[in-house]
């Protein structure tokens, strides 16, 4: 086998007696150190030093052990071994987005794939309470059945977890309307990193129900959720419902369905909206346009979404690499526009009367419908957008190199020129690792308009090769180049959480001011081991002591480029 | 860093040759659920059998990118890993992770499973010990059941079908390993000649000289014997002179048309390659059968793999079921490119039989809880075996049918 001749990378085990505590819990059918099974747990999505780390053949990066825990007392049980031996633990979903990553001590995954049902769906109270690995689609399915929806769909595509978003705050598509995820929790079901079990909202009243994520007392939920995991496992959460205005089930593409002889063919992709949805194309000539009318069409009322997508059409709506690429190159989607979501929520008239106010809007201030007379093949092209501003899919079409990193700042929507001008300067300053990673910086950045146009999000990223480490590291000089420029700024530089992981923590204390402090404190008082993810949100003294140099000084670098000083 | 771009063949492609694609793996976790769009329900969303039963990542494609992807850089050995075997080949090659990272992805996580096995196979830690008997059999027998050759056109008997070795005909029905020697199958054998030849066929066989497709042989990784299997079918069947194949096998039919191509270093086939329900569907349409007879059963049709998923071939059979008169046709919750695979492929029968029947229950389950059918419909001889095991041994009343025997039935 020639792979002997290479380095290989050795995994590190828990105690006997710890493994052994921890099959008593499960059975033995649902604990793992298999040496191969472990490695399907080690390199994470878009968390581009764990690449770094496989490529250095650095052992750290592989966990001991993988426990499938099927109940919320199971897991308790499994945290509360975990703290009896000091064993560091990650709470695992999809391992997709920002997963904790291990460390240099034998780690234990805690993987949530049993806990899968939807426990209730409360067509009273509109709420629905789910198991930790529910998805948004499974959820959308059952709740369309009782003429309800959850809300919207992460851009990071419907198999995401609401429980992993949770940590995240969690960005839908429909957020215009409906607001984060965030804006839609009523209660969350968490095991303490100590192993006490929180429950919070009004069902922690007995019988109270699920009606009020607040009460009563203190906001523990608010200090829990956008916390990256680091605060305790969600085992349960219970978020809101709101009607549906579609049928029981999506629409069917017109064209049939692929086969793995001909998946790439476009027609496959060209799905008609949701029933009682209608979904609009407007291009602009300028940002300064498509900006005025993304504002006026959030402040007027009208629509469930309202979105730009830019050049990232590109990689959303193309069907191989190859179009990718010749569509960003070409120009393919108009570099400004946007797309509005209207639903039909109360009545057809419903959509009629918003459609007049939307013509009047984009009338005034020059926009240009995409339509069967006006770049029809363009129009043709976005259709995957049909049912992807409603249930998710194709985000991760952009990934087929690797999604190393990317900047999420928000607020007004002015946020997008800012993003736009910044990354245009990354790139300049350290030159592109793909032609797609220009999309954001020439054109029009992602850009959501967030409840009411209150705040919008702005995205751009890069894709290194995965197998190039040094594009890797530059690529991720990007994201810190830009954490630093947006914090220099003092633009909002998350969405979600980003300044909220480590070593980011720690190296902008620009934030908060000494957000870190804080964060130690909280992590002190619910993970008084320091087991749980550990150092994911904020490192301890010890922690920081072990990061890389290497790496503080690389941090230290970008502090530097944007002219902030380093930290010590 | 997209796929089919290196220029040489799937089956002459090393695991490295996937390298970009094994360290790009997003996660995003498509290769066990069902293409967003088409979720109807919580409870039928997932689609990868082996991770559904299992629920460890190393089970799903996901998990074998990741573990391809430590294999190409040396991470671990064998020796480290004396359960990998397992992983690669719980996996019943049904195509839905490939299905879904392509879409997704432009990735192959299935042909990168493939790629383990035939280096499992060329290090010999592969494949699993049940698979050499079935390897061993096609070596002696020309076919994996261990049965003679003298046997291959037992089914034929009687029939005035042509030997094609003794005279010409335009259409070869390559009847298929397990259709032609397994007694419970050979009946579809002979209803699909008697259906061709009625619609006015001219039909021939390769009577005992037919050689076993070589599919089973490709998804348990073998792939010497398996291109030394496609270069002796492809010279055998280029000289029969006819216009068109049939085959009543969904893994024959898709090795001669989809995998011979992709053997390195053979000539092209110099005849058309059709399954027997397309066929049928276009002898239907075009007005050579009349299903006339009625069969009042409520069905519901399941999609073979290589049939479906692999080979695109959705509409015919739903066509034909439509067209027999007094059946009421539903439609599963997962069907055509999301169907939830029976669990009797790639090998996955043969070495993991628990597993295999545990995914024909769930089949039979969604079935009968999505459709309220009295009857699963299907036309491949491995899904037939695999749940017709379960229904004889749980005592189900679901009915299982071929889809030719309806046919059959239905012919006045």
């Amino acid at each position: 086998m020639a792979a002997e001749q290479k380095q290989k990378v050795t995994q590190k085990k828990l105690a006997p007696h710890v493994y052994q505590a921890l099959e008593d819990v499960v059975g033995k059918r649902w604990i793992s150190e298999k040496r191969s099974l472990v490695e399907t747990y080690s390199k994470l999505s878009i968390e581009g030093m764990t690449f770094v780390r496989k490529h250095r053949k650095d052992d750290t990066a592989v966990p001991a052990c993988v426990v499938l825990p099927g109940t919320t007392g199971e897991v308790q049980s499994i945290v509360k071994v975990c703290n009896r031996y000091s064993v560091p633990f990650i709470p695992f979903t999809n391992g997709q987005v920002f997963s904790a990553t291990t460390n240099d001590q034998p780690t234990l995954i805690i993987h949530l794939s049993r806990m899968n049902s939807i426990i209730n769906i409360d067509t009273d109270n509109m709420v629905a309470t789910l198991q930790a690995y529910v998805d948004y689609a499974q959820l959308q399915a059952e709740a369309m059945k009782h003429g309800l929806w959850n809300g919207g769909t992460p851009l990071a595509t419907t198999v995401c977890k609401l429980s992993s978003q949770f940590s995240f705050a969690g960005l839908w598509q429909t957020d215009l309307k409906y607001g984060l995820l965030n804006r839609n929790l009523v209660s969350v079901k968490m095991v303490l990193p100590d192993g006490k079990i929180l429950t919070v909202g009004s069902r922690c009243l007995p019988k109270a129900g699920d009606f009020w994520e607040y009460g009563p007392g203190p906001d523990l939920l608010g200090m829990q959720r956008g916390g990256a995991g680091s605060n305790g496992i969600v085992t349960e959460i219970t978020v809101k419902l709101h009607p549906w205005a579609g049928d029981t089930t999506l629409p069917e593409v017109p064209h049939g369905r692929p086969s793995l002889e001909d998946v790439h063919e476009p027609k496959y992709d060209s799905p008609p909206p949701p029933a009682n949805h209608r979904l609009h194309w407007i291009e602009f000539k300028d940002f300064s346009s498509q900006i005025k009318t993304m504002r006026d069409i959030s402040h007027s009322g009208i629509a469930i979404g309202l979105n730009a997508t830019g050049v990232y059409s590109a990689y959303y709506c193309s069907q191989t690499q190859e179009m990718t690429w010749e569509r960003c190159k070409n120009k393919f989607f108009p570099d400004y526009n946007c797309y509005v979501i209207i639903a039909g929520i109360t009545s057809a008239k419903q959509i009629d009367y918003e459609e007049k106010v939307l013509q009047k809007i984009v009338e005034r201030n020059g926009g240009t419908f995409l339509t069967a007379d006006h770049k029809p093949e363009v129009l043709e092209a976005l259709k995957p957008w049909n049912l992807d501003c409603i249930r998710h899919t194709c985000g991760f079409r952009m990934n087929r190199k690797m999604y190393a990193n990317a900047w999420l700042p928000t607020g007004p929507f002015e946020v997008g020129r800012q993003t736009q001008e910044f990354w245009s300067d990354a790139l300049n300053a350290f030159g592109e690792c793909d032609i797609t990673d220009r999309g954001g910086a020439d054109d029009t950045p992602f850009l959501y308009a967030l409840q009411r146009g209150r705040f919008s999000f702005a995205e751009v990223d890069n894709y290194p090769d995965p197998t190039n480490p040094e594009e890797i590291q530059k690529a991720a000089g990007y994201g810190i180049y830009g954490m630093a420029r947006l914090v220099k700024e003092k633009v909002c530089p998350c969405l979600m959480a980003f300044l909220s992981v480590e070593p980011f923590t720690t190296m902008f204390p620009e934030v908060g001011p000494n957000q870190h402090t804080l964060f130690q404190k909280i992590r002190r008082v619910f993970d008084p081991k320091g087991v749980n993810a550990p150092g994911r949100q904020v490192y301890t003294r010890e922690e920081w002591e072990n990061v890389p140099p290497m790496l503080k000084q690389w941090v230290n670098k970008m502090r530097e480029m944007v002219g902030l000083e380093s930290v010590q | 860093m997209t796929v089919n771009k290196s220029g040489k063949k799937v089956f002459e492609k090393e695991l490295e040759d996937y390298r970009d694609q094994v360290w790009g793996c997003a996660r995003c976790n498509w290769c066990q659920n069902q293409w967003g769009w088409s979720v109807k329900s919580a409870e039928f969303s997932e689609i990868c059998p082996a991770f559904h039963e299992y629920r460890f990542f190393p089970y799903s494609g996901m998990g074998k990118m990741h573990i391809a992807r430590a294999l190409i850089e040396g991470d671990f050995d064998y020796a480290d890993a004396p359960e990998l075997a397992e992983f690669i080949y719980t996996c019943t090659t049904c195509g839905a992770c490939e299905m879904n990272c392509q879409r997704m992805q432009d990735k192959e996580p299935l042909k990168v499973n493939e790629a383990l096995r035939a280096r499992f196979v060329r290090d010999g830690v592969g494949p699993m010990p049940e698979h050499k008997n079935l390897i061993n059999s096609v070596k002696s027998y020309d076919n994996p059941w261990m049965q003679p050759r003298t046997q291959r056109d037992r089914w034929a008997k009687k029939l005035p079908v042509k030997d094609i070795g003794k005279e010409p005909a335009e259409t070869l029905f390559f009847v298929g390993c397990t259709t032609a020697l397994d007694a419970s199958m050979s009946q579809v054998a002979r209803d699909t000649a008697s259906i061709l030849l009625k619609a006015g066929v001219d039909l021939g066989t390769l009577g005992k000289k037919e050689l076993c497709c070589g599919s089973p042989i490709a998804r348990v990784g073998d792939r010497e014997t398996f291109i030394e299997l496609a270069l002796r079918n492809r010279e055998l069947l280029n000289n029969t002179g006819v216009k068109e194949i049939v085959t009543s096998c969904p893994g024959c039919y898709r090795a001669v048309k989809h995998d011979y191509p992709e053997v390195p270093g053979a000539a092209a086939l110099n005849f058309k390659v059709y399954h027997t329900v397309e066929y049928i569907d276009r002898l239907i349409a075009d007005g050579k059968l009349t299903l006339s007879r009625e069969i009042p059963l409520k069905a519901t049709w399941h999609d073979p793999c290589h049939l479906g998923r692999h080979c695109g071939i959705y509409d015919a059979p739903r066509n034909i079921l439509k067209a027999i008169p007094g059946i009421t046709f539903v439609e599963k919750e997962r069907n055509r490119d999301q169907s939830w695979c029976c669990g009797g492929g790639g090998g996955a029968r043969t070495a993991f039989l628990d597993f295999a029947q545990r995914t024909a229950e769930k089949l039979i389950d969604e079935a009968r809880r999505t459709t309220g059918a009295e009857a699963i419909v299907t036309c491949c001889p491995f899904c037939e075996q695999n749940i017709g095991d379960v229904l004889q041994r749980t005592g189900d009343g679901m009915k299982l049918y071929n889809l030719i025997a309806l046919v059959s039935q239905s012919i006045a």
